[in-house]
């Protein structure tokens, strides 16, 4: 596992670089937070993920954000498709972490 | 529960590996297996070039605006092929349209976060300054 993603930075031509997917693949088992094109973040633990960063994600709380406030949805398990994802923040505690 | 997560561990991983080498040229050197006595080694050594330099803005400030109206500025540490960008001391601007309905709350750190390029609209690297109408003066010398 460490040798192949030392394969990768190996192959990139300026291997001093931090690779996105890479430090993505690092966050595998550890929460992250998913802001998404629309007015929605995801926050969940990260399972896995594909090169499209489709990714699987358990204990998931949705926060949807609207002029009213903010709706929290809580999903044990889902497949969050990543056309829809903007920025990933590894460790990141969502809206309510970020505020505190 | 940790044996599935080490099992999409490897998988992912393997996802990643895949798309790098796909990036990397080696692709067009399985299709070169597949006709040999093509004449492309040239185009085959050369590395893909990206469309613009990323290398030059490592470490420097950029602002980044999302499909849907979201805007970020962080430090530049990395990037791939695709345009995912990975930025440090990152902070998500108020969004500048007001007539968005999902209006953006405040200003608010997010520290090291990775971009997905496939979102991105735009990119300015900070310092860009705006400069005034080059063509005017030539204009009116006519």
């Amino acid at each position: 596992m460490a040798a192949n993603l030392a394969n990768i930075a190996g192959s990139r031509a300026n291997p001093s670089t931090l690779l996105p997917l890479e430090l993505i693949d690092k966050c595998i088992g550890s929460r992250i937070h998913a802001i998404l094109r629309s007015n929605k973040e995801i926050v969940g633990t990260l399972l896995g993920f594909d090169d499209y960063v489709n990714m699987v994600l358990d204990d998931v709380r949705e926060y949807e954000t609207t002029a009213e406030g903010r709706r929290v949805n809580k999903l044990e398990r889902i497949l969050l498709n990543g056309s829809n994802i903007v920025m990933l923040v590894p460790g990141g505690e969502g809206p309510e972490g970020a505020a505190a | 529960m940790s044996a599935s997560g080490a099992s999409g561990h490897g998988g992912a991983a393997r996802g990643h590996g895949g798309s790098e080498r796909g990036h990397g040229g080696a692709d067009r050197g399985h299709h070169h297996q597949n006709r040999p006595g093509q004449s492309d080694r040239n185009a085959e050594k050369k590395p893909k070039e990206t469309l613009f330099d990323l290398a030059r803005y490592l470490d420097k400030v950029m602002h980044v605006k999302f499909v849907g109206g979201r805007e970020a500025s962080g430090t530049l540490k990395g990037y791939d092929a695709l345009l995912n960008l990975v930025l440090d001391c990152t902070t998500e601007l108020p969004r500048g349209d007001s007539d968005e309905p999902t209006r953006s709350e405040e200003k608010r750190e997010l520290g090291l976060v990775v971009c997905r390029g496939p979102s991105i609209v735009m990119l300015c690297p900070e310092g860009m300054e705006p400069i005034s109408n080059p063509f005017v003066s030539a204009a009116d010398g006519e």
